[in-house]
């Protein structure tokens, strides 16, 4: 019946004044692994609770393999949901914490015992089911939480922010063991996180959210080299923006004023002169050399403001011209010390022009 | 040395600052408490010679069994009343509806109350011709006759839970607020309706809180005097069969043997208390 | 298609309302529950001919106050109940000082052991040991004295005093007074300015609690009690005992008056949670 195995449909939940949710409209194709990622308060864990029917939306529908569930209780959803506080059940052993939804559902004990045993297997905890929660470690209970998410096949997996109560290591190893058992079992999962590392690692696409709307739904590579807005450039991975009025356009090349400094960029469709445009580029993707050595639209001269040393890369703030600040960050050695005078390029193909700016 | 001595002095100093609280508990508990069980070995009315006469005859007597028997049921027929109550009642307050403070003031009214005035307003509630009657006369029409309440055993169970039920509903809700939600989000998401979620999560793990309120209400039940004295009419629970023992037979060392057994069976619920207190969660 | 979604979404909300009122009329019903006892006794103490069977009297009167004032003597009782109330606040309070002191800073082996035996006089029923007050109070005529009623209630107050009293000072942050030292106040001024203003609400509690459970006490009382000692709660219990229920309506009015201040301030700061432990109903 449909291609997508959940759709948000112009949903909006308010808290009193504060609209948690605003117009979120949303398509999650079957099989995929969805990532809601934002800053803190942006409201995925809204959007999420809407899905699984703790909070009822105030507008638009929520569709699950095509069926509307807005109105439908929390347990004939069939979701699998794993708690960023694991939320497993302190008077069960993890056997019974991950038997309980089998025996909701009235299958027969010795279906029970398979499918758990079975299930116990997937999260490599074969020999814990008769622990009980606080027998075991934060891991092996995000684990058990899997098992129990998993073991009755849901059609879709939710979860809210699972690594966060994990030490770092155990983060990083948790997170490929995650994304193997979706992709392995084929199952449509959606993700929760403000971590966006772990965004990029595990998605199949990222909805990018910003105080309660969504600001940009793509793969994480889209979001990373194409990002819709300052927001989703600022918020992945570290950027500098330069924003300036279009003077000429020449071809392929488009000038900018930013501030009162002259810079080229790849002209896009649609540019024209008198423009106001927001353009970002990387700090590991500019490049630096000894001033005059290198020449054209795209370079620039400035001074290092600081040099930090960072082990594998090394991170400078220059100043270009007057005002403008860049952040760089090269590989190897230190090749330029605080106060020297650098030749920047910022690669016309590497400096992006964001949705044309601010009119 | 030095320290030694300057051990010894700040134990002496703590030992006088004990001391008023010590004094008062020999004085005005303990002491009162071990006259008890002296004179309830004594023969009646005399001060010398040793008996278990009165032991014997408050176990072996039907009539005194008969009260132990009702004193237990009575707190029984309360505790069970109590939990079937604060149940719902916690249940509903947890979700914070509106005038929340209001419904909680409430269920302080009996702890705070007199118990004598409580008993008096239960007294005039529940009596032929008060509001309670007035109001089931009303609204079921088959009832031709008023409810005889007052001074029948259904009516003291009844007035017992009024007044001792919020030490189980306090201690319910207590737990309840001290769950976390998302446990209980896990369990539906898992496929589980309400009223599974409150079978198989809430209530197991709510319940050493609803035991410990059960107890004290047991206890409060068992050791009640005043309610008992005023609405009993011819039942006379423990404490009030002391009491008239003492007051108006004048047998007090019968009625110190009864009080030495009630003073037994309140400690030794005390300890269960404790324990059931102290147990962890599952 | 669409038609149907309609219908499920509105009967959904209709249930959901019919939950809400469900849960309403619960509540409500709860509350009368709870305050009707006290409603009837308030209107039955202004009620003129009011003999039931009736939702309210017919005409009002302040006649029973006069005749609790007039003919129950009720100005002289009350000087009674409040000189001994009096009595017992100060000497709970000088007992719950330094035990409570002791208790809360310094350093007692077996320290918790120590604390239930102190609390075991509010635990045990006061029938049981009031036998042995009595008995004792007869040996030393303190029986139907002040001082005698007031040690009586001694027995039920001061542990509640030494309870609050105690986590009053152990709440008492060390650092505080050493801060006070370091800006350069003497003792006596770290006394007055820091130490006297952060247990003064402790203290406060200690007095108004106790106040109230000798003001309210019955028990011990009883067992205490004299022509010259009558106290408004046995002056209440005696007037019911002879069936003037008007009349013992008006003083219950008047005897519940410190309790419902306390209710007042507990709703404006305690948590309910908190009474549960320590405190019993009188
Ligand atoms: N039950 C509630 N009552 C009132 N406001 C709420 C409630 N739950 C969330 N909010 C508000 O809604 C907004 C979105 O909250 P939400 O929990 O969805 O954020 P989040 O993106 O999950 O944040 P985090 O990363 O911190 O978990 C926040 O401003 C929050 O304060
Ligand atoms: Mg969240």
């Amino acid at each position: 019946m449909s291609d997508y195995m959940i759709e948000f449909v112009n949903v909006t939940k308010r808290y009193g004044d504060i609209v948690a949710n605003e117009h979120i409209t949303l398509q999650i194709k079957r099989g995929e692994l969805m990532t809601l990622l934002g800053p803190s308060g942006c409201g995925k864990t809204t959007a999420l609770r809407c899905l699984t029917g703790h909070n009822h939306p105030d507008e638009g529908r929520i569709f699950i393999d095509g069926q509307d569930v807005t109105d439908l209780p929390t347990y004939k959803r069939n979701l699998g949901m794993v708690f960023q506080n694991f939320a497993l059940f302190p008077h069960m052993t993890a056997f019974e914490n991950v038997e309980f939804p089998l025996r909701i559902r009235g299958l027969s004990q010795s279906e029970r015992r398979e499918k758990v045993v079975e299930a116990l297997k997937l999260v490599r905890l074969e020999g814990y089911g008769s622990h009980f929660p606080r027998q075991l470690s934060g891991g092996q209970q995000q684990r058990i939480g899997l098992a129990r998410a998993l073991v009755y096949r849901p059609s879709v997996l939710l979860l809210d922010e699972p690594l966060s109560n994990l030490d770092a290591k155990l983060r990083e190893e948790m997170r490929f063991e995650i994304k193997d058992l979706q992709v392995r079992l084929g199952i449509t999962a959606v993700y929760v996180t403000h971590d966006q590392e772990e965004a990029l690692a595990l998605s199949d696409r990222v909805a990018i959210m910003n105080k309660g709307r969504i600001e940009q739904v793509g793969t994480p590579e889209e979001i990373y080299e194409r990002p819709g807005s300052q927001f989703v450039a600022d918020f992945i991975g570290l950027s500098n923006f330069l924003e300036g009025t279009v003077t000429a356009v020449e071809g392929e090349t488009t000038y900018l004023a930013v501030d009162n400094l002259s810079l080229g960029l790849a002209t896009t469709a649609g540019a024209r002169v008198g423009q106001r445009v927001l353009a970002f580029v990387r700090p590991n993707e500019v490049e630096l050399a000894a001033p005059g050595t290198m020449s054209g639209p795209e370079v620039l001269e400035g001074v290092v403001e600081k040099m930090t040393y960072l082990g594998d890369k090394v991170d400078y703030r220059l100043r270009l011209g007057d005002r403008l600040m860049l952040r760089v960050q090269s590989g190897g050695t230190v090749r330029f010390k605080a106060g020297e005078r650098v030749a920047v390029r910022l690669p016309m193909e590497r400096c992006r022009v964001i949705g044309g700016g601010k009119a | 040395m030095n320290s030694f001595w300057h051990k010894q002095r700040e134990g002496l100093i703590t030992l006088v600052l004990l001391s008023p609280g010590l004094a008062g508990f020999f004085g005005l508990f303990f002491y009162p408490m071990l006259l008890t069980v002296i004179l309830s070995f004594r023969p009646e009315g005399r001060e010398v010679g040793w008996t278990l006469a009165h032991y014997a005859r408050f176990l072996g007597d039907p009539a005194f069994r008969d009260v132990l028997g009702l004193t237990f049921s009575l707190a029984v027929g309360a505790t069970v009343f109590s939990v079937l109550l604060s149940l719902p009642l916690a249940l509903v307050l947890r979700e914070k509806p509106k005038g929340n403070r209001l419904f909680r003031l409430s269920i302080l009214l009996p702890m705070m109350m007199p118990h004598l005035i409580s008993a008096l307003g239960l007294l005039l509630f529940w009596s032929k011709r008060g509001w309670a009657n007035l109001f089931l006369l009303t609204v079921l029409p088959f009832l031709k006759e008023p409810v005889a309440v007052n001074y029948t055993i259904p009516g003291l169970i009844l007035f017992y839970v009024w007044l001792f039920y919020p030490y189980t509903c306090l201690t319910t809700l207590a737990s309840l607020e001290a769950l976390d939600r998302s446990i209980e989000e896990a369990a539906e998401v898992a496929g589980a309706n309400r009223l599974r979620v409150l079978w198989h999560i809430v209530l197991p793990l709510i319940r050493p809180g609803v035991l410990a309120g059960s107890v004290l209400t047991f206890m409060m039940a068992f050791g009640a005097f005043s309610v008992p004295l005023v609405t009993g009419g011819n039942y006379r629970p423990l404490s009030v069969q002391i009491f008239t023992q003492a007051t108006l037979y004048l047998e007090w060392s019968a009625a110190s043997a009864m009080a030495v057994v009630m003073a037994m069976a309140q400690v030794t619920f005390l300890t269960i208390y404790m324990r059931v207190l102290r147990r962890p969660i599952a | 298609m669409m038609c149907a979604m309609t219908l499920v979404r509105q009967y959904a909300r209709s249930v959901l309302s019919a939950k809400t009122l469900l849960v309403y009329s619960f509540l409500l019903g709860f509350l009368l529950y709870m305050v009707t006892p006290f409603l009837i006794i308030f209107f039955n103490s202004f009620g003129k001919g009011w003999y039931g069977m009736r939702w309210l009297p017919q005409e009002w009167t302040l006649n029973w106050y006069q005749w609790a004032i007039e003919v129950a003597d009720i100005p002289e009782i009350m000087k009674n109940t409040l000189v001994i109330a009096g009595i017992a606040v100060v000497i709970s309070t000088l007992i719950a000082l330094p035990t409570g002191w002791a208790l809360g800073r310094r350093h007692i082996p077996g320290k918790e052991l120590l604390t239930a035996l102190i609390l075991l006089p509010r635990m045990i029923p006061a029938i049981t040991f009031a036998l042995g007050v009595a008995k004792i109070f007869y040996g030393l005529h303190l029986v139907d004295t002040f001082l005698g009623v007031a040690l009586a209630h001694v027995a039920l107050a001061a542990p509640y005093a030494i309870l609050v009293l105690s986590a009053t000072f152990e709440s008492l942050d060390e650092r505080v007074l050493e801060a006070s030292a370091v800006c350069g106040a003497s003792p006596a001024q770290g006394f007055f300015y820091v130490i006297l203003p952060l247990i003064l609400p402790g203290i406060l509690s200690s007095i108004i609690f106790t106040f109230t459970t000798s003001y309210n006490e019955f028990t011990m009382t009883l067992m205490t009690y004299g022509p010259h000692t009558v106290t408004l709660p046995v002056r209440t219990y005696l007037a019911v005992g002879e069936g003037y229920w008007e009349v013992s309506s008006a003083m219950a009015v008047i005897l519940i008056i410190p309790s419902l201040f306390i209710l007042f301030l507990i709703q404006r700061q305690l948590q309910p949670e908190k009474l549960v432990g320590g405190f019993k109903g009188v």
